[in-house]
């Protein structure tokens, strides 16, 4: 009971955190209706400016990690997006109501990663002063491509038995390509790129890094505002979505937790490393995986995986998940 | 002096715009012009300022004249057979007047 008690009141210090406040605060200016907005451009300024930071700061520290460590959480990343595409394949796609591309497509971008969920979690680490291994953002593309790419095969497989087994040839090269020159990881492979193997601790620390944190309270209060959007959308889509939606992001990241856990035990993965792997998988694609997806499966309905992804998917991961995981990590590891 | 001329306008999402763009010019369409679009249609309201965090997701307004007719009704045709089973768009034609004929 005592450990119960602790976990909720850890839990709901972790409520206070000003990344989630902003997220709530987007969400309530747009039901109110309010007139604010915020340009295109800065938005996707911030999201360069986080990715940028990352990438640095995950490059200048992977110079001196041991990147035989990175082996085991890189192939649990991989096998956890497959997983949950697969996971939500025979789940959600054979709902009622829900069509099995649409479905698969709703997986697909479950699988992916949030570059503003996966900020937000680091802010609210550094916050905590838990530390983590430099390269675990770079686990990132690791979970998010394999997702989008077995989505978009499953999808393209069903739909070629529906027209009497003409299988149109799915590229997974131009799959993997569009995913690497989406704004996200562009910004983040050349962050790491950067670090690695240049010198930029003068830009880092007098730009990049003081910059972050504002930065990512306007890119959550971006976000809020789009998920408040978008929930019209999932309102005309089957109810499924929004079922899944809530409990998807949460089933996803403790599985994460778990065997990030097994990790720590096995290769000493460290604690924060576990929560940072718990909050990739919990998060879903909000940028760069829509125009993936809804160019590589035209045929699913874009209201469906956006509506359930950016509206309900995104606010749960990074004002639910994140803190139950920095709680539950609090509790398995006592830091 | 004018002499008259067709111009197909299609309406469609920023996501197709390479490929539509492309179709146009295997067509043997001298030029065309892309313009921001938004509104409301049967796929529901876009905006044409910003909040869209999805850019792509944006529509835009194409517009191709040509000086035959008959090119402007296949270059339509393609576009509404090869896009429009699955994305959204509209596409009409008008009859314009242009100057310096020899540039369509």
């Amino acid at each position: 009971m005592d450990f119960l008690a602790d976990f909720m009141s850890r839990l709901i210090a972790q409520f206070q955190s000003p990344s989630l406040a902003f997220l709530l605060g987007g969400m309530v200016l747009a039901a109110s209706g309010s007139k604010l907005q915020i340009p295109d451009a800065i938005y996707k300024f911030c999201v360069f400016m986080l990715l940028m930071r990352i990438g640095l700061e995950g490059g200048m520290e992977i110079r001196e990690a041991n990147l035989g460590d990175m082996l085991l959480p890189g192939f649990l990343a991989v096998v956890i997006g497959c997983g949950i595409v697969f996971a939500g394949r025979f789940t959600l796609a054979l709902l009622p109501g829900v069509r099995f591309e649409d479905g698969v497509a709703t997986a697909g971008l479950f699988g992916a990663v949030s570059a503003s969920t996966l900020a937000a979690a680091l802010v609210m680490l550094e916050e905590q002063a838990v530390s983590y291994e430099a390269w675990v953002p770079a686990l990132y593309p690791l979970m998010d491509i394999p997702a989008l790419v077995l989505a978009i095969i499953l999808a393209n497989i069903y739909l070629a038995k529906q027209k009497d087994g003409k299988r149109s040839r799915v590229s997974i090269g131009a799959i993997v390509s569009d995913s690497l020159r989406g704004s996200a990881l562009s910004a983040l492979l050349l962050g790491l790129a950067l670090g690695l193997f240049s010198r930029p601790e003068i830009v880092y620390e007098g730009f990049y890094d003081p910059l972050f944190r504002g930065l990512l309270s306007i890119l959550l209060l971006t976000m809020g505002m789009e998920a408040w959007t978008r929930l019209s959308e999932l309102r005309r889509v089957a109810h499924w979505y929004a079922f899944y939606a809530t409990t998807a992001p949460l089933v996803h990241g403790l599985i994460a937790f778990g065997l990030g856990y097994l990790a720590h035990l096995l290769t000493g993965f460290s604690p924060g490393g576990v929560i940072l792997l718990a909050v990739i998988a919990s998060s879903n694609s909000d940028i760069s995986g829509p125009p993936t997806l809804r160019a590589a499966i035209p045929s699913a309905n874009p209201s469906a995986y956006i509506g359930a992804s950016t509206s309900v998917g995104t606010p749960v991961a990074i004002a639910v998940g994140i803190p139950l995981y920095i709680a539950l990590g609090e509790a398995v590891f006592g830091f | 002096m004018t002499s008259s001329a067709t111009k197909i306008v299609i309406i469609t999402e920023k996501l197709i715009l390479g490929q539509v763009t492309g179709l146009i010019e295997a067509a043997g369409a001298s030029g065309y012009t892309v313009v921001a679009a938004g509104g409301k249609g049967s796929r529901g309201v876009r905006s044409s300022g910003p909040a869209a965090v999805i850019d792509e997701f944006s529509n835009v307004k194409i517009e191709v004249i040509t000086a035959d007719r008959s090119k402007a009704t296949r270059i339509a045709d393609q576009v509404a057979e090869r896009f429009f089973g699955n994305y959204s768009g509209i596409i009409y034609l008008e009859g314009v007047e242009v100057l310096r004929p020899q540039k369509f």
